[in-house]
């Protein structure tokens, strides 16, 4: 399929946006939730057809250059010209292939997660729009088209998280994802600005005008910047802001916990292994800047290895099963961030994938565990799962095993294994991440080993807690009489539930993505396919960017980080629920109460952005708005209130009294004209 | 008419119109007021018709022309009696109601509009 | 008869014409001055009629016709009508009180009369009406009216019927006192 018809797999989820908007209902009521489901589901699938389509059609290598597809005119200012276009290369169709692969299996998931939900075509309506979203965001060929996606999937992402509105913490949750994301979307607005004018006086008035799109911009820049290495650093701390405002990292990373307020499918689509990504996808874009500027990557390939670990632990402090999901999701983009750092941009999107995969998987078995214990979320209600739900157990181990990064080193490995292989290597084999001579990148590399292993005991953690030890704890919670049963959707959770394994619709994509899991990475890094099939060319600045380092025995490592966390995880919570860290917080230890409370970063910012800002906000309401503008609204309104009062007179309400005035002036005016003008001839 | 000047009709409508306005002022009986107004419309009326007479629209000498500026003064006096016999019928009907309501018709009695 | 006042010759029309305009401004004074609503709607009567006649020496036959039936005839018959219904019109019933607007109108009156006729009237003394040939004397007649009013002028004629229609109607939903 040619590359021009890339705007179908555009199309189709707006269509299907459309018609779930303004059909939805009605079609639900004729014809039932089964078809609207389809109605959902379909459009993304086609998408991923289409998209599947393309990407085999294009051939990947050195010689195959972007190709740019133009559909009309946007913006012509002057010498600035944004039009439509959208740009079909490996890293735009890697992107397209997950989203709407990945999204298609969620959707499917959905139709069964959410049958119960009342608000079945609002749901769908959000979940296709934000595909649309992400897609021009990926798709676009220009900077400002790609910040319209980034602005789309930021309104669906708000309004998915605040899907259960009626709740004032979900309200609150989208609230404080949507600002928080604002921020990071000010770095990108400002960093575009500065893009813009750097171009416009290094390019000066040549060119077609299409200065912020790839094909032109990112050669240009490249001469650019050279004239201005200053303007490399700034434009890319930028740009990075914007980044760690869509992929959560450290201090940006706060709405990413609380958007776990949304339905499941949600977190495992948006807050997983779509949108969260978008960061990884704009370093990937522009990493010409990043490739210019060694301080600017330090600082990304620092604040990822922080997140990675900060987010870690934090991870075993928390007892909500999507909490856990959502501070590893954190702490995997640190991951990705510590290789697009390093110069290791190939690895950042391998890890974007792999990633992907696994991280849906885990999300969509956390969801059908909670489907199953009756919207219950707290592990420590959990265990003993394995006995009831055994296709969700037996998929989430492999996704388990897989974001641990199990692997048997040169003969197979499950999918993160591969991908953080190369984050590590390439961390560790690259000087570029470097301020004043201390090596950041290589610092970053072996904090992204400890954190490996982190990972392997906190998700074993999870997996231990939620399907295995011999106690069902669930059964401990008294049997409620009093539960009004006025709310179908929400059973009560208590000692006579039995879980139930979940619907075809929802195990199929557990499956689909378990497969990935397993076999993603070892298809993807067989002899360096997704290397060369994403970045053909060397970088170039950097030249070659070599993942394997010497001297350092990697793969030996990395595999005893991960076996070794396993084992240890399996030591301290194959037992069941330790007694440390059950119902009684009292008797946690001081450390896990503060991995518990994010180590008191979030209310510090809550206090001081929020607190503080309100104070501030408060004072100056005070002085400027009730002082000066009321006083000039007031004072207009007494000044108009007092000549009112004088004119008031005047309208006595006598008729005759109005008549006379009338022939007053109107003789006025005749006297006015024969003598004065006429006179003045 | 020939032997009369176009001055003495313009006038007339003159005085009647005058009148009419200065009946509109002093009387306190609206249906007095109303007569008064037809007094003024009728004034216009007339100075219609003597000006479509006496050709002072008319710019050419053409008889297409002198037609046309004839009729139009005729047209716009036609015009003139329509509106003012639904304003009349109107008028009066809103004096039957205000009567009904207030048992009077004073004019300086009906000052809701006062400020 | 050759004798002259101002330049303008002193002919039989223009004494017929000042006779019937003489008691046309008395009638119309008659109809702001009498305190009787009865006497003022009679005196306006008759004021139309001296219009008609006014409008007959303009070779505006038809419409003198018109103000004859539609002014005379139903106009001042729903005045009358009005009076008498309400019963207002003794003396008793609005004694006119003395009060500055009077004075003021008046004299306002007179200024406004007195500034557009000095400005107006000198002006319009010389001019004097052409002699119609025979075919144009006809454009007062019911044919020449009826052929432009309902060709040049239809639009016009069609919306001044519904704003009949809505006088109609709404002197109606006026006068009823329960519909």
């Amino acid at each position: 399929m040619n590359y021009e018809s890339i705007w179908l797999v555009l199309l189709f989820p707006i269509v299907g946006f459309l018609i779930q908007a303004f059909l939805g209902t009605r079609i639900e009521k004729m014809f039932g939730r089964r078809a609207l489901g389809a109605i959902a589901v379909l459009p993304i699938a086609l998408s991923f057809a289409v998209g599947l389509m393309i990407t085999l059609s294009t051939k990947g290598g050195p010689e195959e250059s972007a190709k740019i597809a133009t559909f009309g005119n946007w913006i012509n200012a002057a010498n600035l010209k944004i039009p439509f276009e959208f740009i079909v290369d490996p890293l735009s169709m890697t992107m397209v292939l997950i989203i709407t692969g990945i999204g298609a299996l969620i959707h499917l998931y959905a139709t069964g997660y959410m049958s119960e939900e009342k608000d079945y075509a609002r749901f769908f309506t959000y979940m296709n729009l934000f595909i649309a979203s992400m897609l021009v965001l990926v798709l676009g060929a220009n900077l400002v088209l790609l910040f319209v996606g980034w602005e789309g999937v930021g309104l669906c992402s708000y309004l998915l998280i605040g899907f259960w509105y009626k709740d004032i913490a979900n309200a609150k949750a989208a609230n404080k994802a949507f600002i928080v994301n604002r921020i990071g979307d000010w770095g990108l607005t400002l960093g575009l600005f500065l893009i813009v004018a750097l171009l416009m006086k290094t390019n000066g008035m040549a060119g077609d005008g299409r200065f912020l799109s790839y094909d032109s911009m990112l050669p240009a820049l490249k001469t650019g910047l050279q004239q201005n290495p200053g303007m490399a650093t700034a434009i890319a701390l930028l740009l990075f802001v914007g980044a760690a405002g869509k992929s959560a990292q450290f201090p940006l990373y706060l709405w990413l916990p609380d958007a776990m307020a949304g339905p499941t499918p949600v977190s495992a689509l948006i807050h997983a292994a779509t949108m969260v990504t978008s960061g990884v996808v704009l370093l990937n874009r522009m990493h010409i800047v990043f490739e210019m500027s060694p301080i600017a990557s330090a600082i990304v390939c620092g604040i990822g290895a922080f997140t990675a670990l900060f987010a870690a632990l934090i991870a075993f402090g928390q007892t909500d099963i999507k909490k856990v999901l959502a501070y590893s999701t954190v702490s995997q983009l640190g991951f990705m961030f510590i290789a697009c750092g390093a110069g290791a941009y190939w690895a950042g999107m391998f890890h974007v994938t792999t990633h992907a995969f696994f991280k849906a998987l885990l999300f969509l078995g956390a969801g059908a565990v909670i489907h199953a214990m009756g919207h219950n979320q707290d592990m420590r209600n959990y265990g003993n799962l394995r006995k009831y739900l055994p296709i969700t157990f037996w998929t989430m181990i492999l996704g388990t095993l897989a974001i641990c990064a199990v692997g048997i080193p040169g003969v197979f490995g499950f999918a993160g294994f591969y991908s953080k292989e190369a984050i590590l290597g390439g961390a560790l084999a690259n000087t570029h991440a470097q301020i004043q001579g201390i090596q950041v990148g290589q610092i970053a590399g072996w904090v992204g080993l400890g954190v490996a292993a982190l990972t392997s005991i906190y998700m074993t953690r999870l997996t231990c807690l939620t399907f295995l030890g011999s106690e069902e704890r669930w059964r401990k919670i008294p049997v409620s009489h009093e539960h009004d049963h006025e709310d179908d959707t929400h059973h009560a959770l208590d000692g006579n539930h039995t879980p139930k394994e979940v619907s075809p619709s929802m195990w199929i994509p557990l499956v689909v993505l378990a497969i990935l899991s397993v076999g993603g990475g070892f298809v993807l890094a067989n002899g360096g396919a997704f290397e060369k099939w994403l970045y053909p060319n060397e970088l170039p600045v950097l030249g070659k960017i070599s993942t394997e380092p010497n001297n350092i025995p990697l793969a030996l490592y990395s595999t005893i980080a991960a076996v070794g966390g396993i084992l240890l995880g399996l030591a301290f919570y194959l037992k069941g629920l330790p007694k440390n860290q059950g119902w009684n917080e009292a008797e946690w230890s001081p450390l896990r109460r503060a991995e518990r409370d994010q180590f008191g970063f979030d209310r510090a910012m809550t206090v001081a952005t929020v607190e503080g800002g309100g104070d501030i906000a408060n004072g100056l309401w005070k002085w400027f708005d009730v002082g000066i503008v009321d006083g000039i609204v007031e004072g207009a309104g007494k000044v108009s209130g007092g000549i009112g009062m004088v004119l008031k007179r005047w309208q006595s309400g006598y008729i005759r009294l109005y008549a006379l005035m009338m022939l007053l002036g109107f003789v006025s005016f005749i006297g006015y004209f024969a003598f004065v003008i006429k006179g003045g001839h | 008419m020939n032997g009369v000047p176009l001055a003495a009709y313009i006038g007339l409508g003159m005085i009647m119109f005058t009148t009419g306005v200065v009946g509109v002022i002093i009387r306190r009986n609206p249906i007095v007021i109303f007569m008064c107004i037809e007094l003024m419309l009728n004034s216009v009326n007339l100075t219609f018709l003597t000006f479509a007479r006496y050709q002072m629209a008319a710019r050419s000498s053409d008889a297409l022309g002198m037609q046309n500026s004839l009729m139009a003064g005729q047209m716009m006096v036609i015009f003139v009696m329509a509106v003012a016999a639904a304003e009349v019928a109107v008028g009066l009907g809103i004096i039957m109601a205000i009567y009904r309501l207030r048992d009077s018709v004073d004019i300086d009695e009906l000052n809701l509009l006062r400020g | 008869m050759n004798q002259s006042i101002g330049g303008v010759a002193i002919t039989p029309e223009l004494l017929l014409f000042g006779a019937v305009a003489g008691a046309a401004t008395l009638c119309a004074i008659g109809v702001v001055a009498f305190n009787n609503a009865i006497r003022s709607a009679l005196c306006l009567v008759v004021n139309f009629f001296l219009l008609a006649f006014l409008y007959f020496t303009l070779n505006a036959e038809m419409l003198g016709i018109t103000q004859v039936v539609v002014y005379t005839g139903a106009i001042m018959v729903l005045f009358l009508f009005v009076i008498m219904l309400l019963n207002l019109g003794g003396l008793s019933l609005l004694v006119e009180r003395r009060d500055p607007k009077k004075y003021l109108g008046i004299l306002l009156g007179c200024g406004m009369f007195v500034l557009l006729g000095s400005q107006l009237l000198p002006q319009l003394v010389s001019v004097n009406a052409k002699t119609l040939d025979p075919e144009m004397a006809k454009f007062g007649g019911p044919e020449a009216i009826g052929r432009t009013l309902f060709t040049t002028y239809v639009y016009p004629f069609e919306a001044v019927s519904i704003l009949l229609l809505i006088g109609i109607v709404g002197s109606i939903m006026l006068a009823k006192r329960r519909i």
